[in-house]
């Protein structure tokens, strides 16, 4: 492919049509949308799940389906919002995009490994949803397929879990491109200490996925082996170890949290800045805490199992280390706050995402400590503490922030602006709903409600039913916000370069870019990325 | 008509760093694919010291020797072909990636015997007499044809791979001037061989 | 200037091992072959002192394939920076995994 083909008059959508132009594409703007739409298509059945299981848990007792089926979908509502949304969902979407563009180049490293990268996620999306129309069903394990159940099990474990791996392979392929698209192609004078802060959260986020993803994917082999052949790898029956599997699967499962929230971060990093027309505060610490998060992740799995029956030593070696890892987050928090105290604060559609985001995340991330707290464990583990937790900081904090991106993002990907009231509208509905979906679990947690039932007590059903009403707001809101996307998309008014006075380099091309991504020479500052000057 | 101005780095353009690094990432995720086999095999040998003793006894440790030996050969023989190609010893190149596809073959032949050995035993997983072994015997059985299995199958698209790139040198693609090609697959291949490293003490030598 | 950061139409200057590097290399790794059969062959009774030579073995090796065969001793150093950070993070999951198995009651 030549690099000097393209008229830089043409955007990235004109210099080809037609739907072969885009699935033979090498373009990573064009991969990056062909991942936006079919990561928000499988986002989109994922939160039907949970709508159909806020529905039936609005009553005790049986309200629209059996038991067997409830495990099912909450199974496949898990599968499908971490393998296919939230792991992906910033990386293949933003990063794809915007990486090349922030750094100065005119794609990733490797472009046919990135096009590889997608139709391995088409491959896994399609085994997931094979599943739910072949056999005994879908997998009723839940998402973490604990042994020995789901050795045992009928329903369709083996193919899902396929799925998990064929996903986990376009992970690690995706990182790769990105390390070493950060390496070898950032534009002269942009040293690593000049690269934009979601770049950095991006390399972090990409070694994650390189070096914890492997784990899980011979797990998983390890439990089609099982299915196979009977071994007793996990059975204690026949002298296996069920806690094992634990440990193997959760040594990937913990460091994939961190690759979810760590590029949802990079994109709070972005936004603020802009929002704020000054510079980040303490650039370097946001960096170096990227770093520190991804490496001390590594290390905390054992806190998902302390009431498995691992050893004390153990448990309280993973307890402190846990609380550990918060603390680099938290210098996050901080730097983001110091950032807007007395900055020039424009409240844009993204940066009520953002702000969100660290209202959410706050609650999420403590929540979390709580969890890490070994006696508070003992009570809390498998409740819905549990449930509200992840949810504050998957949900609120890394969609949220997905969202913020896609506003703040949108006139340059689409060269057009979507109705900022509405926007500002449809955030404050998902606001709301958002928090009356999921705080009441945190009380109901601690109430003593475990998590994965199908029924449960009575004194539990007025929280319940806010929080299913919550859901019913929430997705209202988040229908709003996709039509007004949508007609942002098709009807809006045309942009210029930099709609939003951003600094970093894709706000210097134009709205769409051409598909060399600059159209003349970008120009780095010698006072960093985010020099407002 | 105006010529785009062109960037100084470009992912579109031949960069040797780059292909190696990325070869390098991906034996890393390989390293760490087998490293959690290895760390069963670690909680579990410590679980069943005994049981591993003895069903290790039941390997033989010459052909198992043979093997190292021939991997570590094929290893320099690769190594060379590089040497060779840089020096612009094409013939010489390809015949030694030649004569590391045939150790391969070696390889491959020592395991189908191993391996057939313990069928006639009736010692895989499945079969009558692996159903009564102990426990720990059991496991160790497991991880032996599933390790060696795994490490096999990586055998076998290494020598794929080497085959791929005598058919680029014929075809001029992969020369002294380009061949970056030839460099990854020696890196494949040594991965190969740096596993069998570690499988051929925890699994033949236990005593 | 960003000197690693220039694409490059050649190989990185080649260092060019020479074939006797390689015959020294493999020779080594076969001393160290017959080095760790021979302890496990006639060292018996160690128990734990078998295991832990044999791993010191066979990562003496390792070492050995991956500095010279694989050519990280003339690379640039960032690739043994990456390798040395895989290295410890496996090491770090078995000691972890260890902390339960072996301090269970």
């Amino acid at each position: 492919m030549s690099t000097t083909a393209a008229n830089p008059d043409l955007s990235f959508y004109q210099v080809a049509r037609g739907i072969r132009s885009w699935l033979f594409t090498l373009d990573h703007k064009r991969i990056a949308l062909l991942y936006f739409y079919t990561i928000s298509a499988f986002f989109l059945v994922g939160m039907a799940l949970g709508f159909l299981m806020r529905l039936e848990l609005i009553a005790p007792g049986k309200d629209l389906m059996e038991p067997h089926t409830y495990n099912q979908i909450f199974t496949l509502h898990g599968v499908i919002m971490i393998f296919l949304f939230i792991i992906p969902v910033i990386p293949a979407i933003f990063g794809n995009f915007f990486l090349p563009i922030m750094i100065g180049t005119d794609d990733v490293a490797f472009p046919k490994l990135n096009l590889t990268s997608w139709y391995l996620y088409i491959f896994g999306g399609a085994l997931a949803l094979l599943t739910l129309v072949v056999g005994d069903g879908p997998a009723d394990t839940g998402w973490t397929f604990y042994a020995p159940y789901s050795v045992k099990t009928g329903t369709n474990v083996s193919i899902a879990v396929l799925a998990a791996f064929i996903l986990g392979f376009s992970s690690i392929l995706t990182g790769l491109n990105f390390i070493v698209t950060i390496h070898r192609l950032r534009y002269p004078g942009m040293t690593f200490f000049k690269l934009p802060l979601f770049a950095w959260a991006l390399y972090a986020t990409s070694w994650i996925q390189v070096l914890a993803t492997p784990i899980v994917g011979i797990t998983l082999l390890m439990i089609i082996a099982e299915r196979a052949f009977g071994v007793g790898l996990f059975d204690p029956a026949i002298g296996g170890d069920p806690l094992l599997y634990q440990h193997l699967f959760w040594i990937y499962s913990h460091p994939a949290v961190y690759i979810m929230i760590l590029p949802a971060m990079g994109i709070v990093s972005e936004i603020i800045p802009t929002f704020c027309q000054r510079t980040i505060f303490g650039y370097k610490a946001i960096a170096y805490s990227s770093l520190a998060i991804a490496f001390i992740g590594y290390f905390v799995w054992g806190h998902h199992m302390f009431t498995s029956g691992m050893s004390g030593p153990a448990r309280v070696v993973f307890s402190i280390l846990t609380f550990l890892v918060a603390v680099p987050s938290a210098i996050k928090v901080f730097n983001w706050v110091a950032t807007m105290y007395k900055g020039s604060i424009d409240v844009q559609p993204p940066m009520l995402y953002i702000m969100a985001f660290i209202f959410q995340f706050l609650i999420g991330g403590l929540s979390g400590l709580v969890l890490g707290a070994l006696a508070a464990d003992v009570h809390l583990h498998d409740t819905y503490f549990v449930v509200g937790h992840f949810h504050y900081v998957m949900f609120g904090g890394t969609a949220f922030a997905f969202f913020g991106g896609i506003h703040y993002w949108f006139p340059k990907i689409w060269g057009r602006m979507y109705n900022v009231r509405m926007a500002n509208i449809a955030f404050g509905i998902m606001f709301v709903g958002f928090n009356t979906l999921y705080f009441p679990m945190m009380i109901l947690g601690m109430m003593g409600m475990p998590r994965r039932y199908y029924d449960y007590l009575p004194e539990f059903q007025p929280l319940n039913v806010i929080s299913t009403v919550g859901s019913w707001i929430l997705i209202l809101g988040i229908l709003l916000m996709i039509y007004n996307l949508i007609r942002g998309y098709l009807k809006g008014k045309p942009v210029g370069r930099n709609p939003w006075g951003g600094v970093t380099l894709e706000w210097q091309t134009k709205s769409p870019p051409p598909l060399q991504n600059f159209d003349q020479a970008p120009v780095v500052s010698e006072h960093g990325p985010y020099d407002f000057k | 008509m105006e010529t785009t101005f062109v960037l100084p780095n470009s992912g579109h353009r031949r960069d040797d760093v780059a292909t190696k690094m990325g070869m390098w990432l991906f034996l890393f995720t390989e390293l760490l694919l087998f490293g959690g086999l290895f760390l069963v095999y670690m909680i579990y040998r410590y679980m069943y010291h005994d049981d591993f003793l003895a069903a290790s006894l039941d390997l033989n440790v010459l052909i198992g020797t043979i093997n190292t030996v021939v991997l570590l050969a094929s290893s320099m023989t690769v190594a060379m072909s590089i040497t060779a190609m840089q020096k612009g010893d094409i013939r010489l190149s390809k015949r030694l990636i030649w004569i590391t596809v045939v150790a391969a073959g070696i390889f491959m032949v020592n395991k189908y015997f191993e391996w057939t050995a313990k069928f006639d035993h009736g010692l895989f997983p499945g079969m009558e007499q692996y159903g009564q072994l102990a426990n720990g015997e059991r496991l160790f059985y497991f991880l032996y044809f599933f390790m060696t299995g795994l490490h096999a199958l990586h055998v076998i698209v290494g020598m794929i791979f080497l085959l791929f790139v005598i058919r680029f040198i014929q075809k001029n693609k992969v020369r002294q001037d380009k061949y970056m090609l030839l460099e990854n697959a020696g890196l494949y291949w040594h991965l190969v061989d740096l596993i069998w490293i570690y499988l051929f003490p925890l699994f033949y030598l236990i005593h | 200037m960003s000197e690693n950061n220039h694409t490059s139409t050649h190989a990185h200057d080649t260092h060019i091992v020479s074939y006797r590097e390689h015959a020294s290399t493999f020779l080594g790794l076969i001393l160290l072959t017959i080095m760790t059969v021979t302890v496990s062959v006639f060292g018996a009774d160690l128990y734990t002192l078998t295991v832990l030579t044999a791993l010191t073995i066979a990562s003496a090796k390792a070492i050995v394939v991956a500095l010279y065969f694989m050519h990280l001793k003339y690379d640039p150093k960032i690739f043994k920076f990456m390798l040395t950070i895989v290295v410890v993070l496996f090491a770090v999951f078995v000691v972890l995994a260890m902390v339960d198995y072996a301090l269970r009651s």
